[in-house]
């Protein structure tokens, strides 16, 4: 049934561009989509796409790096994440006294495999190591009171940190369940704009982008923090 | 910026590609529809406050791009560069994503992907001791548009919706007012009241947003826990990888995406990207035109399965429902543009008094009036009449992120509308601007017209009118006529030349 349908479908776009002989197509690699150019690429008959490939998305106007840099990028990622309700700390070279004070009151957290264990070397309560195979179930997560974790890439101007399902990061569900994030942000990996951001990623990990903690603005638009996701985000800028 | 064109040239082009079904097409036409709503001083209220806030966030953060206006302009030559080229891109997205593990179906229309889903859903969720089965939903417009929920109630399915909005409009046995928003109709106590009324263990709540926001959390906690099957929409497709993307708040989505066993996406054919590295863009343009904020809290992106992470069945259902017929518009087709942000909606004062529900379908506001006639037809029940909810001021189109003239698609719409829709018999309108043509296509009989206005001025005693007979009525019904002037431009303006003359004649 759906061969059909998608045969159909296909057949319809084509006729819809007005490709004469319709349904024929290019099965893949169409034209390199080039924002920017303003031009749309108008399909020949006979549908191979036109391989005008002029532009580079340099040329596209909008800003491709940002301007801050040093301090004064590490003050623009704070003063976003403050503004969406994320706590911030700041630790040089070793984060575990910070970490300790953070997770101290609770009796059992969960870290991802490749999280430096070094880190947790203040705490004294359970730590549940989340590794492939060894996976915690839900119901476990769930009863975890935190959940430590490095970061792939933060970007400043938005106040978004990103985790990519590295070994420091985790699965995604461990990041999840928890009710409260304590996120380590490398100065490193701090970028100043969105697309220096993107351009930083595998699209192939599973990627989630977190802008401060779980927020609801559905009842008269006034934000409340702490829906579904963990309610408490606690973020340390970390500098080597 | 205000656009007030003619109507365009007819498309050459007649496609007859079929329409959408579903909760696009209008039961009743949108000025009756909107008759009762603009007596609700309540939702008036409410949308007034809740769009004007968003307008000005909006308008806050976007004051911050210095390159606002290129990065517009990078996502308008982006979505209109997949149009051109859907095929391939549709092909290149389905090699890609099922060499990561997904596995892609096809619908040409409503009934087709809501079958396909109920199928996906007996093969991988279990039935309940009750007898029927359980799905977590995350907040998707396909969904809504296909009537997804409905359909799958009927196959003894329950779809749990869980974003918050979304939960206040199925507990409430409503319907969705807003895209982004969806109870945006609804203020603090009534939503009290519902949860109240519908949650069970929900126990004395008080209106406060973040007691409401809480008993939320604890109504959905175990079925996130739980839940082996869910349903999403998606943001966005990137064709060279066969990444899927979805944008939200509250973490519902992150719950959905990643629990469950089983993963069932809805999205229209539209919804592709070239490459990855155009989320740069629409990432940018996205959040700040939906909520005003520089990013909403959650996006997550997945591509395929992931090994030992998140679902390990992983479905998409492309979704045709109308579009290929929105697309064979050429003057039209733009409206698949949209990525859903809902920012025409805040700024337009025609959805500002009338809210949602008027529109009568799953797109609202000067969106819906475009969308919904596009991909089902103006033939079809009242969608005809969407066309005409709107002032034409332009608005819409100054904050569309991706640039869709929405006043030129609503013009060229209204043409539609003229020619499937009214009798070819001359109509009194029809009279009417035949003579109005005539007398103001010559401007002495313009001029000889006017000479007519002192003597008009004094019938009317320099009243303002607020009765015309006939066809005029449907106008002076709801609004006043200006009191005329007792000389007109022309007149004025010859006595000013002539004052002129004589002023440099004394010199």
């Amino acid at each position: 049934m759906t061969d059909t349908a998608r045969e159909e479908i296909l057949a319809r776009i084509s006729e819809a561009l007005g490709r004469r002989g319709g349904g024929e197509y290019v099965s893949s690699s169409p034209r390199t989509a080039v924002p920017g150019t303003g031009g749309t690429a108008h399909a020949e008959s006979g549908g191979v796409a036109s391989a005008n490939t002029a532009a580079t998305a340099a040329d596209a106007g909008y800003h491709h790096e940002g301007t801050h840099t040093g301090e004064s990028l590490i003050e623009l990622l704070i003063d976003r994440l403050v503004d969406y309700k994320a706590n911030i700390h700041r630790a040089d070279g070793d984060p575990s006294a910070t970490i300790a004070e953070l997770i101290g009151g609770h009796s059992s957290v969960v870290v991802p495999r490749g999280l430096d264990s070094s880190w947790l070397a203040g705490y004294s309560g359970g730590v549940r190591v989340d590794a492939p195979g060894e996976e915690l179930s839900v119901d476990e997560l769930d009863a975890q009171g935190a959940v430590v974790t490095a970061s792939a890439v933060a970007i400043a101007q938005t106040g978004t940190i990103v985790l990519d399902g590295s070994d420091e990061c985790g699965r995604r569900a461990i990041t999840l369940v928890p009710d409260h994030h304590v996120c380590i942000v490398r100065t490193d990996d701090i970028v100043d704009i969105v697309p220096e951001g993107i351009s930083r990623l595998d699209a192939h990990a599973p990627l989630t982008f977190i802008s401060g903690p779980s927020a609801t603005s559905d009842i008269e638009l006034s934000r409340v923090e702490g829906v579904h996701g963990p309610r408490t985000l606690d973020v340390i800028i970390l500098s080597s | 910026m205000t656009f007030l064109g003619m109507p365009l040239l007819p498309s050459k082009r007649r496609s007859d590609l079929p329409g959408g079904q579903g909760n696009i097409i209008e039961a009743e036409a949108f000025p009756e529809a909107s008759h009762e709503h603009l007596s609700n001083q309540q939702l008036r209220n409410n949308i007034g406050h809740a769009t004007s806030t968003i307008r000005s966030k909006r308008a806050e953060v976007v004051s911050e791009l210095d390159d606002w206006e290129a990065l517009r302009d990078a996502g308008e030559a982006t979505k209109n560069e997949v149009m051109a080229n859907l095929p391939e891109y549709l092909a290149q997205f389905e090699e890609a994503f099922t060499a990561a593990g997904g596995i892609i179906h096809w619908a040409r229309d409503a009934d087709e992907a809501n079958a396909i889903v109920t199928e996906l859903i007996e093969d991988n969720a279990p039935m309940l001791e009750t007898g029927r089965r359980e799905v977590i939903k995350v907040k998707s417009m396909a969904t809504q548009e296909i009537g997804l929920n409905e359909h799958l109630e009927a196959e003894g399915i329950d779809a749990f919706e869980t974003d918050l909005a979304e939960l206040i409009v199925q507990l409430g046995e409503d319907k969705p007012s807003h895209i982004l928003v969806p109870a945006i109709h609804r203020n603090r106590d009534e939503i009290r009241e519902i949860f109240m009324d519908k949650m069970p263990d929900a126990g004395e709540l008080t209106n406060e947003p973040a007691v409401l926001a809480e008993a939320a959390r604890r109504h959905l906690r175990h079925k996130f826990l739980t839940t082996k099957v869910a349903i999403s929409g998606a943001n966005f497709g990137i064709a060279e990888t066969g990444t899927l993307g979805v944008v939200e708040s509250e973490g519902n989505g992150r719950m959905c995406l990643t629990l469950p066993e089983t993963l069932i996406t809805v999205m229209g054919i539209e919804k592709l990207l070239p490459k990855f590295a155009d989320l740069e863009v629409f990432l940018q343009l996205l959040p700040r035109s939906s909520t005003g904020e520089r990013m909403n809290p959650y996006t997550s992106f997945w591509t395929g399965k992931s090994e030992g992470d998140g679902p390990q069945n992983v479905h998409l259902v492309l979704l045709d429902n109308g579009r290929t017929r929105a697309l064979a518009d050429e003057h039209g087709r733009t409206a698949l543009n949209c990525i859903r942000c809902s920012a025409c909606m805040n700024v337009c004062p025609v959805y500002e008094r009338t809210g949602g529900h008027a529109y009568g379908s799953t797109y609202p506001g000067p969106i819906g009036a475009i969308l919904s006639p596009l991909l089902t037809g103006v033939q079809e029940q009242g969608n005809g009449s969407l066309p005409y909810a709107s002032s034409l001021c332009g608005a819409c189109y100054d904050v569309c992120p991706v640039k869709i003239n929405i006043p030129e698609i609503l013009v060229h719409l209204r043409g539609e509308d003229v020619k499937a829709n009214h009798s070819p018999v001359s109509s009194q309108l029809d009279t009417a601007l035949t003579g109005a043509s005539w007398m103001m296509g010559d401007g002495k009989r313009m001029a000889a017209a006017e000479r007519g206005l002192p003597l008009a001025h004094k019938v009317t005693s320099g009243e303002q009118i607020n009765a015309l007979p006939g066809i005029a009525s449907a106008w002076t019904s709801s609004r006043d006529i200006p009191a005329l002037p007792e000389k007109s431009f022309r007149q004025l303006w010859a006595e000013e030349e002539a004052n002129d003359r004589d002023e440099e004649g004394q010199r």
